[in-house]
């Protein structure tokens, strides 16, 4: 009974994921595809939820939902209208054509790959227990086997702000610019 | 006796050096003066040789000296050897004792030419290479000789470089025999193979007796010599050297180089008795060219060229004489040859010269009348030529001949040849001396002759004719076979000769061949000096000089030339020069193409990305 | 492990990424090729989370959240382009910008 729910709730998961994936691609004004990738990111979070990976569902939620969409909305809606275009005019170019092929060349191999059994690296699912994927056992990995990764990230993060900083500070400038007689 | 042979083999080259290297501090006379005295220093050295072997017994003559070992390979060794016997210091003589009176010649004849320096240069190179040739002691040294006589000998045909003909003669010299040089290289190559060595006694001592390896080497060995002494098929060559100065034709391709095809046979003899069919060929050629260059002669009109072909003629007795096994006989008249045909070379010059340089008899008729000094000593020369008694020719040619007798059935048809040899060599020799030293000079000879300080020319030129005339007379009394053959006794050891005349075979055929010759003389006075008969049209094949030229021309200029032709067509220009200008085309149409990916695109950028990492996971999971 | 294998995953992983790639070549405007990107970190990062529970190691779920962290910082200098882009009006569409033409 449980397996049969784990599987249903897959599937919906997996269906909305595919879905606003696809819209993210379609659409054409940037609001919707921005809309899109939200459900994306909430239908990705319940997939980390049934591999046991709670913190991170939690981190997706709340990092990528909760900021960085945030930040996108707020872009899109301060360029306005300078950001509607028409991806699909004027028939599929060569252009078109190449990134379906390639698309779907990247696809047939990993389906191969899977069909071919992947030499055995896919059998045997470990058994885990409870702790696995709680906030503890993270936090301890982190602090511990990957303290390098933890501190570098944060630096990154760092950078990435400054850098932020920077570019919106040469936006000001050139306001004062503007402004002046 | 060993440093005698040192000395007369450099002697020479040191004067070559002197002259080349004193450049213009040297006084063009000066440099005469040199080449001069270092080769008579090179006759009295081959003098002092001689009277020291003269000592020793007879089977004891041979001295080998080397010097050092020139090329040392693995088993093979080559030293700078000289060898001193019997026949080098018979040929020292001839060869240092000859050149040294034709140098004295040229002293007067290339007065005043601007160029002197060089030619007594080349002069004495000339010397040494013979020197060297005739003195080696291994077929490797002796093929040294061999390049630098030929070296020498283009350097002087073509001496007048301004005239295109001299040039093109040189070149014509010098590639036939160049051919001949192959030949012999492969010969020598065969000998190598198969008896590890080069030095004489080694190689007659182990080479093979009969069969195929034998008869090649003595074939490549033959070759040589027919293109070195202008016999037929390699004769081509030696008419156009008359365009050399008139004592280089007489030294060289008169009385040294061309002979130095004999001496080689005669040396190598062991070689070619283990092949007596290459022995039966060479004794075969020269007969024939006995007769085609006595019919050619016939009808020249340039004096110098009536004697080349009369040197070729010449020459084929001595073959004869070598091919048929009569060694001596073929060095004796080698001896006389180079005297009789050097005074007629000289002498010619000395009539050329007062007469501004004209060489054609046609012109030059009666000249004799202005010149009778140089008459008479032609007239000696003419008649050593044919062979009368007492001159020099008779003894030494009629020795070959009637040896010939004693060799069977192809022995009596290469007599008869030279019997007709003698007789045109009588007609076509006094047809010559009657043309142009008998009868009234014409108009051009009597404008143009001029008396050097009231004499017919300079004295070093007379005292020189002189001397060689007087050998003329008297040269030939050194052997008569019958009588008396000292020279045969002194090379008997070395040179076994095949051949024995009996006595009276050699007293028929003396008297049959002087008949022979005065039959031909008798003709030539009939027809051109007393007038009685006409003399009949020239035949184009004797004109043609039997279309030999026009055949090497089509055979190997032509074909060679339309080869390359073909291949420039069909190879070079499609390939070569094509493949050049479409490579860099390719490259400029592949570049431009490649360029058109970098457009500026992102997107196509992330595309390429893309297929290249789907490739890679193919890759990577080929490997796996 | 109840519900789907491991193979079911990869698929929908790989099904995510291909079609992120697809948004990247195809779209002009930069806002959408920035969301795309997003797609396909997103897809890497569902595989690392399925294979840390094949192994039954977290290390992969420790990667995913410095992904996580790197793809933010990202979208900051990103966006902060995007803007300053704006600022100097110059048009939005990503074929226009070809100064780096070879």
């Amino acid at each position: 009974m449980a397996n049969f729910l784990v599987w249903v709730v897959w599937f919906g998961a997996a269906f909305a994921c595919l879905a606003s994936a696809l819209a993210v691609v379609g659409f054409s004004n940037p609001f919707y595809s921005a809309l899109a990738l939200i459900g994306n990111l909430a239908s990705l979070a319940v997939l980390f939820l049934l591999l046991s990976g709670e913190f991170v569902a939690a981190g997706q939620v709340l990092v990528y939902g909760g900021a960085v969409m945030v930040m996108f909305l707020f872009v899109i809606a301060y360029l306005g209208d300078r950001t509607d275009e028409s991806p699909w005019s004027g028939g599929p170019t060569w252009q078109a054509v190449g990134a379906v092929l390639a698309g779907a060349a990247l696809l047939a191999e990993v389906c191969v790959v899977v069909g071919l059994k992947a030499g055995g690296f896919l059998e045997k699912p470990a058994h885990v227990g409870r702790p696995f994927g709680s906030p503890e056992s993270i936090g301890r990995l982190f602090l511990t086997d990957h303290l390098l990764a933890f501190e570098v990230t944060s630096i990154v993060l760092l950078v990435a702000a400054v850098g932020g900083v920077v570019l919106g500070s040469h936006a000001r400038q050139e306001l004062e610019s503007d402004a002046r007689p | 006796m060993k440093a005698a042979a040192w000395i007369c083999l450099l002697l020479p080259l040191a004067s070559a050096l002197a002259i080349t290297l004193g450049g213009t501090t040297v006084s063009r006379r000066v440099a005469g003066y040199i080449s001069t005295v270092t080769t008579m220093g090179s006759f009295a050295a081959a003098v002092v040789a001689f009277v020291q072997m003269l000592d020793q017994s007879a089977g004891h003559r041979g001295h080998v000296t080397t010097s050092w070992t020139w090329l040392a390979a693995g088993p093979y060794h080559f030293g700078l050897s000289l060898l001193v016997d019997q026949l080098s210091v018979v040929m020292m003589l001839i060869v240092a004792g000859v050149s040294s009176l034709i140098i004295a010649y040229s002293v007067g004849y290339m007065d005043g030419e601007a160029e002197e320096r060089r030619y007594f240069a080349y002069m004495s190179l000339f010397v040494f290479s013979m020197l060297l040739l005739v003195q080696s002691g291994n077929l490797l040294l002796l093929l040294a000789g061999w390049g630098m006589v030929g070296l020498s000998s283009y350097l002087l045909i073509g001496f007048h470089q301004e005239r295109p003909s001299a040039v093109a003669a040189a070149k014509k010299a010098f590639v036939m025999n160049a051919f001949g040089d192959a030949t012999m290289v492969l010969a020598l190559f065969l000998l190598v193979q198969h008896t590890g060595r080069l030095d004489f006694a080694g190689v007659f001592a182990a080479s093979p007796h009969g069969g195929a390896v034998a008869n090649l080497i003595a074939l490549g060995l033959l070759g040589g010599a027919l293109a070195k002494s202008a016999q037929l098929p390699l004769h081509t060559w030696l008419p156009d050297a008359m365009e050399g100065p008139t004592p280089v034709s007489a030294l060289i391709h008169a009385a040294t180089m061309v002979t130095a095809g004999v001496y080689l046979i005669v040396r190598c003899h062991p070689l070619f008795e283990n092949a007596y069919v290459i022995q039966d060929l060479a004794a075969g050629l020269g007969a024939a060219t006995i007769l085609m260059a006595g019919l050619i002669a016939l009808v020249q009109t340039d004096i110098k060229r009536v004697i080349a072909y009369s040197t070729m003629s010449q020459i084929g007795y001595m073959f004869v004489g070598a091919g048929i096994g009569a060694y001596p006989n073929a060095i004796f008249h080698l001896m006389t040859h180079a005297f009789f045909k050097a005074l007629l070379f000289l002498a010619a010059g000395i009539a050329i010269h007062a007469v501004v340089g004209e060489q054609d008899i046609r012109k030059l008729a009666g000249i004799g009348k202005l010149m009778p000094q140089t008459r008479a000593v032609f007239l000696v020369g003419s008649l050593a030529l044919v062979g009368i008694f007492p001159f020099a020719g008779f003894f030494s040619k009629d020795s070959i001949l009637s040896a010939a007798l004693d060799r069977g059935t192809f022995g009596v048809i290469v007599y008869a040849a030279g019997m007709v040899g003698a007789f045109l060599t009588g007609l076509y020799t006094f047809r010559l001396f009657f043309i142009v030293f008998t009868g009234e000079p014409t108009p051009f000879a009597r404008e143009h002759f001029h008396r050097h300080h009231g004499q017919e020319g300079p004295l070093s030129m007379r005292w020189t004719v002189g001397v060689l005339a007087a050998l003329s007379l008297v040269g030939g009394l050194l052997q008569f076979a019958p009588l008396w053959h000292p020279l045969s006794t002194w090379l008997g050891p070395i040179e076994r000769p095949l051949a024995e005349p009996t006595n009276w075979q050699e007293w028929g055929s003396s008297i049959l061949a002087i008949a022979v010759g005065l039959a031909g003389i008798a003709v030539a006075w009939a027809i051109y000096a007393a007038g009685r008969a006409r003399a009949p049209r020239a035949l184009p094949l004797l004109e043609r000089k039997f279309y030999w030229d026009e055949l090497y021309d089509l055979l190997w200029y032509r074909s060679g030339d339309l080869v390359a032709r073909g291949f420039y067509a069909l190879v070079e220009r499609p390939l070569v020069a094509g493949s050049l200008s479409a490579l860099t085309a390719g490259f400029g149409v592949g570049s431009r193409e490649v360029g058109r990916a970098q457009n500026g695109l992102v997107r196509s950028y992330v595309l390429a990305l893309a297929g290249g990492l789907a490739v890679l996971a193919v890759v990577f999971l080929s490997v796996r | 492990m109840h519900g789907p294998d491991i193979q079911w995953y990869v698929i929908l992983a790989a099904l995510l990424f291909s079609t992120g790639a697809l948004g990247v070549m195809v779209r002009r405007n930069p806002l959408i090729i920035l969301l795309s990107v997003e797609i396909m970190l997103n897809a890497a990062n569902l595989l690392l989370i399925a294979f840390a529970r094949l192994h039954g190691r977290e290390d992969g779920q420790i990667f995913a959240i410095s992904v996580m962290a790197v793809a933010a910082s990202e979208v900051v200098v990103g966006l902060g382009m995007i803007v300053a882009m704006g600022r100097r009006n110059v048009e939005l569409d990503v074929d226009k910008l070809r100064t780096l033409r070879g």
